[in-house]
């Protein structure tokens, strides 16, 4: 009796449990799918896509350092103006890259493993390699080796580490491409938004991200020109072989993180997105006036954005009757002497403004005056050549009782805009002429004012622009909604070979490579505008937006033939590699990367003079303590680094940052060398002591 | 588990009656008064020792059955116990005396058990309805602020149906998502208290911060409260599991009482108005400055040039609050028989806010009753209630100053009229619409934000909850206990079209979301009480389950096609999106108290509980933590005095485990996203931003009290004092970490959190006579919070990554304190180690021209008060009464934000100094050391290294200099405040002579009318985030919504 009691008790008990351990086993979340139970193909998915956000924010930032783009906004515009670098400009590559991809790397990779599928290893490997190759690239150190982990305040590791971690992740992939996947396991093009499955294309950009790689170790001893020619040999080897994500205007979704749209180009989400953003002078000047030849690159109006000018609008339709394209010029920030025309009548537009200064254009519907006063002494002074850039531009002043383009009394100027001008409005006499910065500007799905047709992705500023078809932007060609994203290009492949070639002093080869890479860059955008036309060129007065049409090849012609291109061996320079390079990559982070590899226009690496001439601290420089450095040879002159984010990573892991790197919250720390910047490791090592 | 448990019960019960037998019994009849000689219906009389008991009626009479020389115990709700031994006569008579704290005080303590104040070995703090309604706040939680010690209130913001949040002994939990204030029941049933946000500024548009959210607890209707439990300590909380690691709040609601019913009517009617608004200058217009003295006078901010004396200035931060207004209604009717009694109440309070077009309006119902059948009692209560909210501004918020924050209201140029917001075609007024041509770029005008944006936010709440209880011997019974909680919170945000938010947006739009949370719980629980000889024992063993389940869906859209059907179905299909979440927690617990007691010398209770949790990983399911208790009445070995006429000391220990929250085991996907590449469509997935830890254990507080309550003079005087001491390990959390682990958010245990403190509460009858009386409380409290170990290698725990200016909320590892603020103050001079002279004067840098911040992230202050403290007083004569209550707080940072921001964009009145015409610098040179002095005159131009600023631009940056040192906007706030003054009347006597009228009161009360402080900003008692998890944004006062004050009319009727 006792037994079969206790019998009975231990029954109930084990019952008791075993149901309490089921109604218990609720703690997994039925609306949303774990890590552990996505499918890897979407995974990869992910990362491709995604990725385009930490290299788009990258890309636009470092392109304000290089020269390329002038940016309006406060903390951009220390990139591209004061230099006076602020860590507002650290937060968003970083967050994009380690909370929007990097876990999902390590999961992908884990994931894949368990099932054999063995290329979707090899992908994570290779998104591995360009991310952390990227944040090494702008910070230096970070936590690498138990980074993505989830492991929380992962130590930091240095530039070396993380270096080569990513060179051996680009090894692995290659012998990982070469396995057949276990049977079962989905293919590779399942997932694959950039190759669509093409292991060959994958091995390609394998191989030519090694030889990128390699190229950043040239100031090293142990820099290997032929390792770079090898590899080379097994990259990319024709526009075909080209990793891009292709980019459509076909969804209005906005993403988890920074909420930038889904299916965009990941440039155009930082640099065309808003009204902030113009052509630096530096780019503009090689695309007009490279060598010195005074001959226009054919690039350069599909590169440079147009606005529409001079418009008269049909009286009964009110659209565009008659206008003239009017091409950007570059803002000038990086040189005292200021080679653009001088709007509204003065030179050094910045220096007279302010370094955020530029404003931005708006169209008028209607007859629209604006009166300058010309009151305080500097606006006396500026009053004659303020007037003279009036009647230069073709405005007929007041005559008697006829009203006209402008009146002027001397103390005040009224400037009479025409229904449909593109104008400045503000009364501000020193701004109203920036309407000849026309910003880079572009209309998505998801951005637009005036629900414009996805494929017309030119800007208008408001409704009455997009009526009458009154665009103030025609777009940049990497900027673009639907431009590509370029992952890696047979172009940079032909200037990386052309610069190892002259480093081995084989002239003769570097100018093929060179004339070679020239010609990449332009059938790439010559098919790439082919595809454009007709097809996302519209605007909403019907003209085609020129400037997504393709090259003028009469033009292509007369510049390859110019003196703005080396015409043999014996007159092709480092330079010309590089600012070609330069022109080419555009919108990228590598030309900031190239830069600091010859050390900006310090002109004293190896033998090759001054790579990239005029690139200098401009006029309304303030970065003195950040960019600590007396002389362009000293390498603290100049910006070699960012600070890691202040919030993102130094506040949460203070103690093991500043263990590895004491001087990671030193203001200057913006002008520290990274590892691969370094000629030797006791170089590096020694910017690391205390 | 639970039908194993039952089947114990049953067995240890027969075993029992085996052994104790029956007495002979006779009935007793009596009476029961209060001393004003007016009968108490309700009170319990009991058998001491049994578990016989039954109550007086209406009439104050009771019948009971007893036998000579047992000693009956009279006890009722906020009134002395008293004890009467049965002789040889059949009727009692017997008057009861009413006063907080009195002696021998019946509390009721977890699980709603009723103990006598002198059994219990920790601090319980009880207020009755009488006090809970002197001075009556909608938001129970509010009426609890400065009246007891160890409990710390601090009100989201003036604005209507905002919420307050509450903390015991401080906080336990570092983490943003995990709660802090204490567990709620009502009636026995766990009421959901927390403060959802729903939405978010990305898909609402505008910062949903939830300083305009309303506590759940809000939901109940203050006025059909009978009393309110204060548990504090772990050992007092320890049966109610899980969540009591943050003390627990114990509500009883009213009941009727056998006899005629009653009916009462209350009617108030409140004015409200701000408090005190920050001061803007006058003198400077706007504009901005920029280095080589440029200035752009199409600024928000006001660094522009002097304002002609003939412009009009606009008062714009005071034309834009009005006066609020209260109406609170109130009715119930209660009655009962010799076996049922009922209460039926019905309540409206209708409020608008000082911020125009904010209004909250609450109705409720409540039925609790209770039916008596032979042994059996079972007893229903249900409530209902209807609350809506109508928001606008909010506060900037712990995320930031989100559109739609009140920032732009502390920013707006005096020069412009704010009030005119909207243009005659409707779009919206834009004061710079002419340099800032992208709507997108430019801010919304206050004005445009509340006339045309609707947030608003309905919650309906059912609460109902049956309790049978069988009384199988005098000695045993059993309870069981089914509970259910449920609400719906639907919330509307409407952007309008013409508001300044991105393009995409600008066509209006429109979200909604919809919370539902239903609890379902039952309780099974039986007590044993028997007395043998002088000892007196008691054995509780129960179980219950607890089933959370919260959905929350939203749907969203914008760009509606038809101008003026705000509506989604006035969308396209393409610009509408969806989301739906379920989070589900169970638990199961098992507990049991077992308590005895010597005379009525020596009581020790000691109680267990295992608790088998969903949200842990399965292994670590199940964690058992027990209590142990005691008291000792020593005056009962004294001779009786009437010097101290009843002294006891007591003591705790507990441990009580917390687990996690839902889902934290996993690391979770962010909705799919579809790609449509060149190639074809694909569907990328990728991870959340929080990370899930597979290996979580629970979270462990362990914590003790000692303390004792002594009363002299006949109770005239009392004195209760304790101290406690807990610390929380194994923190569960998942705090913001260096992004590099790849997420935002990781989850962990991690840390300890230590709290010790002290409460001392003096009670005092200073006058005690027929017509005139004078009661006062005064109560003290102080809790220091410290964080002990935490995650090796990180600095600081900060609950988020959002600065205000330059400083960030963080508690600070190794002993430091767990409210802290880091910040940049100004490098001061160095001795000749190197190390930072105390108070020595500032670093100048020579590099940039003004002093130098310390970029090392000190700590730079403490949030948390040294000592805060209530006084209460009541004076009655005749029929007058008179309460006030004082509510001090001593020291503890707040840093002034609101003030910060002022001074950045030029609109404080500092900025004032020297007309702007110059500034001076005094200290030594960070490079050399040397005296250095530097003065900064605007007509004049500086270099500084090789660039070349005017002096205006200086005297401009100065200013900027001058905001970022964090120290000059951290104040040690004292405070002394009029919390609550009021009169009230009582009419009754007037009405002798009919039989409809029973009572008539009229009330007049004035809240927060005084503060005398040394805080120069809007409020002190500020918290910009409200009831934020983890150590929060209390202390930190950033263009808030200004606290009001208040003064309340009512009218109470009985008949």
């Amino acid at each position: 009796m006792k037994r079969s009691k206790y019998i009975t008790l231990v029954c109930l008990l084990v019952l008791g449990l075993t149901s309490c351990k089921k109604w218990l086993d609720v703690n997994t979340d039925p609306d949303n799918p774990n890590n552990q139970s996505v499918p890897i193909a979407n995974k990869l998915s992910w990362i491709q896509n995604y990725w385009k956000e930490p290299a788009g924010v990258t890309n636009m930032r470092t392109s304000c350092i290089s020269g390329v783009i002038y940016a309006i906004a406060a903390s951009q515009n220390t990139l591209s103006t004061t230099w006076q670098a602020t860590n507002a400009n650290s937060t968003t590559p970083y967050q994009a890259f380690f909370v929007g991809v990097s876990s999902n790397i390590t999961d992908l990779y884990n994931s894949a493993q368990k099932q054999g599928a063995y290329h979707y290893m090899a992908a994570a490997n290779v998104f591995h390699a360009l991310g952390y190759m990227e944040m090494l690239d702008l910070y230096g150190e970070m936590p690498y080796t138990e980074a993505g982990t989830g492991i929380p305040s992962p130590k930091p590791d240095d530039g070396k580490t993380i270096f080569n971690g990513c060179m051996a992740r680009l090894n692995e992939a290659i012998s990982l491409f070469g396995k057949t996947q276990e049977a079962g396991v989905p293919s590779l093009s399942a997932g694959d938004i950039l190759n669509n499955g093409d292991v060959n294309k994958w091995l390609k950009l394998c191989w030519g991200l090694k030889a990128r790689y390699m190229l950043k170790l040239s100031k090293k001893a142990e820099f290997n020109a032929d390792s770079v020619l090898y590899c080379l040999s097994k990259g990319p080897q024709s526009n075909a072989d080209n990793t891009v994500e292709q980019n459509f205007n076909n969804s209005a979704a906005t993403d988890f993180l920074e909420g930038d749209p889904i299916s965009a180009n990941g440039n155009y989400d930082f640099a065309g997105y808003g009204s902030n953003q113009r052509i630096a002078e530096y780019y503009y000047n090689l695309l007009t006036n490279i060598r010195g030849a005074g001959v226009g690159d054919p690039r350069m109006p599909k590169i440079v954005p147009a606005s529409m000018a001079n418009i008269q609008l049909n009286a009964s339709t009110g659209k565009v009757a008659s206008f003239t394209w009017l091409r950007s010029i570059g803002v000038n920030s990086y040189n005292a002497t200021d080679k653009n025309p001088a709007p509204a009548g003065f030179p050094n537009r910045l220096v007279k403004g302010g370094a955020t200064s530029i404003a931005t254009v708006t169209v008028t519907s209607t007859p629209t005056s604006v009166v300058y006063p010309f009151t305080t002494s500097t606006a006396i002074a500026d009053h004659p050549n303020f007037v003279a850039s009036l009647l230069a531009a073709g405005k007929v002043p007041k005559n008697g009782s006829n009203m006209n383009d402008f009146a002027d009394s001397g103390n005040y100027v009224r400037v009479t805009y025409k229904p449909g001008s593109v104008y400045i409005a503000s009364t501000n006499y020193i701004q109203a002429g920036d309407t000849v910065y026309v910003n880079l500007r572009s209309n998505s799905l998801a951005t637009t004012t005036v629900a414009q047709a996805s494929n017309d992705v030119t800007w208008y500023p408001n409704l009455a622009a997009y009526n009458a078809g009154v665009v103030a932007s025609t777009g940049s060609f990497q900027i673009r909604p639907v431009s590509d994203m370029e992952i890696l290009m047979y172009h940079e492949m032909c200037f990386i070979k052309a610069e190892v070639y002259m480093r081995k002093g084989d002239a003769a080869n570097a100018y093929t490579a060179y004339r070679a890479g020239i010609q990449a860059h332009l059938d790439y955008m010559q098919t790439k505008l082919t595809q454009w036309k007709g097809s996302f060129d519209k605007t909403s007065s019907g003209i085609a937006n020129p400037d997504m049409n393709p090259m003028d090849q009469t033009a292509i012609n007369t510049y390859l033939a110019s003196n703005a291109v080396a015409q043999g061996a014996g007159t092709l320079t480092m330079s010309d590699i590089m600012l070609q390079k330069y022109i080419a990559m555009g919108v990228t982070i590598e030309n900031w990367n190239d830069m600091r590899r010859f050390n900006f226009s310090a002109g004293n690496v190896g033998s090759f003079g001054v790579v990239y001439p005029g690139y200098q601290r401009g006029p309304l420089f303030t970065g003195q303590a950040q960019l600590t450095g007396s002389s362009p040879t000293d390498p603290r002159y100049w910006i070699r680094r960012w600070a890691l984010p202040p919030t993102y990573e130094i506040q949460y892991n203070f103690i093991n940052t500043t263990s590895l790197n004491p001087h990671a919250t030193d203001p200057n720390i913006w002008s520290m060398p990274i590892w691969w910047d370094c000629a030797t490791d006791a170089e590096y090592y020694g910017y690391l002591k205390p | 588990m639970r039908k194993l448990l039952r089947f114990m019960f049953l067995a240890y019960s027969l075993l029992l009656t085996g052994y104790f037998a029956q007495a002979q019994d006779r009935t007793i009849t009596g009476h029961v008064t209060s001393a004003d000689n007016l009968p108490v219906a309700g009170a319990t009389v009991t058998v001491k020792g049994t578990q016989r008991s039954t109550t007086t009626d209406a009439n104050g009479n009771f019948k009971i059955s007893a036998k000579k020389g047992d000693v009956l115990q009279f006890t009722y709700v906020g009134m002395q116990a008293k004890e009467a031994t049965v002789g040889n006569g059949s009727s009692i008579a017997l008057e009861l005396s009413s006063g907080e704290n009195a002696l021998g005080e019946v509390v009721v303590t977890a699980l709603g058990i009723r103990k006598e104040q002198k059994a219990l070995g920790y601090s319980v703090t009880q207020l009755n309805a009488q006090e809970l309604m002197k001075n009556k706040n909608t938001n129970i939680v509010n009426s609890l602020a400065g009246k007891v010690p160890g409990v710390n209130v601090t009100q989201f913001s003036g604005a209507p149906g905002a919420g307050a949040s509450i903390t015991i002994r401080g906080a336990t939990s570092t983490s943003e998502t995990r709660q802090n204030q204490p567990l709620f029941v009502v009636d026995g049933i766990i009421y959901d208290n927390s403060t959802t946000v729903t939405g978010n500024t990305g898909t609402d548009g505008l910062s949903r911060s939830n300083t305009t959210y309303s506590n759940r607890v809000m939901d109940i209707n203050p006025e059909d409260i009978e009393t309110l439990s204060v548990l504090k300590g772990a050992a007092a909380a320890a049966l109610y599991g899980a969540r009591a690691a943050d003390g627990v709040i114990v509500i009883t609601t009213k009941k009727g009482a056998e006899g005629r019913v009653t009916v009462n009517v209350t009617s108030k009617v409140s004015t409200s108005w701000a408090d005190k608004l920050p001061e803007a200058q006058t003198v400077f217009g706007p504009g901005s400055i920029s280095s080589n003295g440029v200035v752009n006078t199409d600024s928000y901010n006001s660094w522009g040039p002097k304002i002609p004396s003939d412009s009009t200035i606009y008062n714009n931060i005071g034309n834009f609050f009005r006066h609020g207004l209260i109406y609170d209604n109130n009715v119930n009717v209660s009655g009962g028989s010799k076996n049922g009694s009922f209460y039926l109440s019905g309540s409206n309070f209708k409020q608008t806010g000082i911020v125009p077009g904010t209004g909250y309006d609450k109705t409720t119902f409540r039925f609790n009753g209770e039916q008596k059948y032979g042994r059996l009692t079972l007893n229903a209560t249900t409530a209902y209630s209807v609350a809506t909210t109508d928001r606008t501004l909010t506060s900037a918020g712990l995320y930031g100053s989100g559109v739609g924050s009140m920032q732009e209201l502390y920013n707006w140029p005096q020069t412009y009229d704010i009030r005119n917001y909207i243009n005659p075609n409707g779009t919206q007024h834009r004061i710079y619409s002419a340099t800032i041509t992208d709507l997108a770029n430019d801010v919304d005008n206050p004005f445009w934000i509340i006339n045309q944006d609707k947030l608003t936010s309905k919650t309906n709440r059912f609460t109902g909850g049956i309790n049978g209880n069988f009384k199988i011997t005098d000695w045993w019974d059993v309870t069981g206990r089914l509970g259910y909680d449920q609400y719906t919170t639907n919330d509307n945000t409407f952007i309008a079209p013409g508001s300044a938010v991105i393009a995409k947006y600008q066509n209006g739009r429109l979200s909604k979301d919809q919370v539902n949370y239903t609890y379902i719980t039952t309780t099974v629980m039986t007590n044993f009480h028997k007395r043998i000889s002088d000892f007196d024992t008691h054995l509780l063993l129960g179980t219950t389950s607890d089933d959370f389940n919260t959905n929350v869906q939203n749907l969203w859209g914008w760009n509606f096609s038809t101008p003026g059907t705000v509506s989604l179905n006035s969308i396209d299909l393409a610009n509408k999106q969806f989301s739906d979440n379920t989070i589900r927690r169970r638990l199961v617990g098992v507990y049991g108290e077992v308590g005895v007691s010597y005379k009525d010398l020596i009581y020790l209770t000691a109680t267990g509980r295992n608790d088998w949790s969903s949200t842990l990983p399965v292994a670590n399911q199940s964690y058992f933590y027990p209590s142990v208790s005691g008291s000792f009445v020593f005056t009962q070995l004294l001779p009786k005095n009437n010097i101290l006429s009843f002294g006891k000391l007591r003591g705790s220990w507990a441990r009580v485990g917390k687990d996690a929250n839902a889902y934290a085991t996993n690391t979770y996907e962010n909705p799919p996203v579809t790609i449509l590449a060149g190639n074809g469509s694909y569907v990328g997935i990728g991870n959340q931003w929080q990370a899930g830890n597979a290996t979580l254990i629970p979270e462990i507080q362990t914590s003790w009290e000692v303390g004792g309550e002594f009363r002299f003079l006949n109770g005239r005087i009392g004195v209760d004092y304790t101290y406690y001491h807990s610390q929380t390990a194994n923190q569960i959390g998942s705090p913001r970490l260096a992004q590099s682990g790849g997420f935002i958010f990781s989850t962990l245990n991690a840390g300890t959190v230590i709290n010790k403190g002290m409460e001392v509460a003096l009670t005092g009858k200073i006058v005690s006579q027929k017509n005139f009386g004078w009661d006062a409380t005064l109560n003290f409290s102080y809790n220091r919070g410290s964080l002990g170990a935490f995650i090796p290698g990180v600095q600081y725990f900060y609950p988020t990554d959002v600065q205000f200016g330059t400083i960030k909320a963080a508690s600070i590892p190794n002993g430091g304190p767990f409210l802290g603020i880091i910040g940049q103050p100004f490098l001061r001079e160095v001795d000749s180690k190197g190390i930072e002279i105390s108070n020595g004067r500032y670093q100048i840098d020579p590099k940039t021209g003004f002093y130098k911040l310390n970029t090392n992230l000190p700590v730079v202050g403490n949030r948390e008060p040294r000592y805060i403290g209530g006084f209460n007083n009541t004076f009655r004569y005749k029929n007058l009464s008179v309460n006030f209550l004082l509510d001090v707080r001593i020291g503890g940072d707040v840093f002034n934000g609101t003030e910060y921001f002022m001074v950045v964009n030029g609109l404080s009145k500092k900025t004032l100094l020297n007309d702007r015409q110059s500034v001076t610098l005094t200290g030594v040179s960070s490079v050399t050391g040397a005296d250095t002095s530097v003065t900064y005159n605007a007509g004049q131009n500086y270099t500084i290294g090789t660039t070349t600023y005017a002096g205006t631009s200086m005297i401009y940056q100065y200013w900027q200099n001058y905001a970022s040192n964090s120290s000059n906007f951290i104040t040690k706030v004292n405070w002394l405040k009029l919390r609550s003054v009021s009169l009230a009347y009582d009419f009754t006597s007037m009405f002798k002579k009919q039989g409809v009228i029973k009572g008539l009161s009229a009330t007049a009360t004035g809240t927060n009318l005084l503060t005398w402080t040394n805080y120069k900003g809007m409020d002190p008692e500020v918290s910009v985030a409200g009831g934020t998890g983890g150590s929060g944004s209390t202390g930190i006062d950033y263009l808030g919504v200004p606290a009001v004050a208040s003064f309340t009319f009512g009218v109470n009727l009985k008949f």
